[in-house]
């Protein structure tokens, strides 16, 4: 079962901003600990950053409530239009960067999540990650 | 643009970060901490996050970088008042920032530069 879904457009860098704020507003409606909501929190960021510094016209994010067998969890997508991820296997890696940061942001994801699924090609990435909320 | 206010005390210069920057206001605000530890030779800078709900890999970068560029003009950087959530989130996400040298509060802090024996950590 679904229920509660937001969708926040990345295209200027305020917007990363608003994804964070739409992101802390649905995860305290679902009345979870300090650190599950900080912890996806920090994961909205780093998929908002990187659809604004890397995505070509910018991407969406989408987050759902969902409930499976009885438990809540918090579901995010990101999807951008290209250029696509040259080499998943690089960006996954702690470190890597191409653009001067830390290099810590998908590999965090990755981590901070329960299930992290990417996929990507020239004509776009879209990254789906799910966490349970406790 | 937010503009972050820096007092002087004591020697020491301090700043609360409380929201998320843009690239933007991280810029003016390095420029305007460093220009002012230039003047003030300031003995030290401390950055409170306290109410900082958010620390991700951009926010992370630029107070890795502003250590750097503080300890190289001569001073100390200490940052205080990280959240349980957010440190636990930092070590999960791989950031360690383990060259940053972090106090529980901004008085720890204080104290810690302004007591005349103090050791670097």
């Amino acid at each position: 079962m679904t229920r509660l879904m937001t969708a926040i457009t990345i295209k200027k860098e305020w917007h990363i901003a608003k994804a964070r704020g739409e992101t802390k507003k649905l995860m305290m409606s679902v009345g979870c600990s300090a650190t599950c909501l900080t912890e996806v929190v920090t994961c909205v960021s780093e998929l908002a950053y990187n659809l604004f510094f890397h995505a070509l016209e910018g991407g969406v994010i989408e987050m759902s409530i969902v409930e499976p067998d009885g438990m809540v969890g918090i579901k995010v997508a990101s999807y951008d239009k290209g250029p696509g991820i040259k080499s998943v296997t690089d960006a996954l890696e702690d470190g890597f960067s191409t653009n001067g940061g830390l290099g810590g942001g998908l590999p965090g994801v990755k981590r901070l999540m329960d299930n992290f699924q990417i996929s990507t090609s020239e004509t776009g990435t879209s990254i789906t990650c799910f966490k349970r909320c406790v | 643009m937010k503009k972050i206010p820096i007092l002087y005390l004591n020697s020491i210069l301090i700043a609360s970060i409380q929201t998320e920057l843009t690239d933007e206001e991280v810029l003016s605000f390095q420029s305007e901490l460093l220009k002012k530890n230039n003047k003030l030779m300031a003995k030290g800078v401390i950055i409170d996050v306290s109410t900082l709900d958010v620390i991700d890999s951009y926010m992370a970068k630029v107070l890795g970088d502003l250590t750097t560029m503080v300890k190289l003009q001569g001073s100390a950087f200490l940052l205080c008042g990280v959240k349980p959530a957010v440190s636990s989130t930092l070590v999960d996400m791989g950031m360690m920032l383990t060259k940053i040298d972090t106090f529980l509060s901004l008085e720890k802090a204080f104290n810690f530069l302004t007591s005349n024996d103090r050791k670097f950590q």
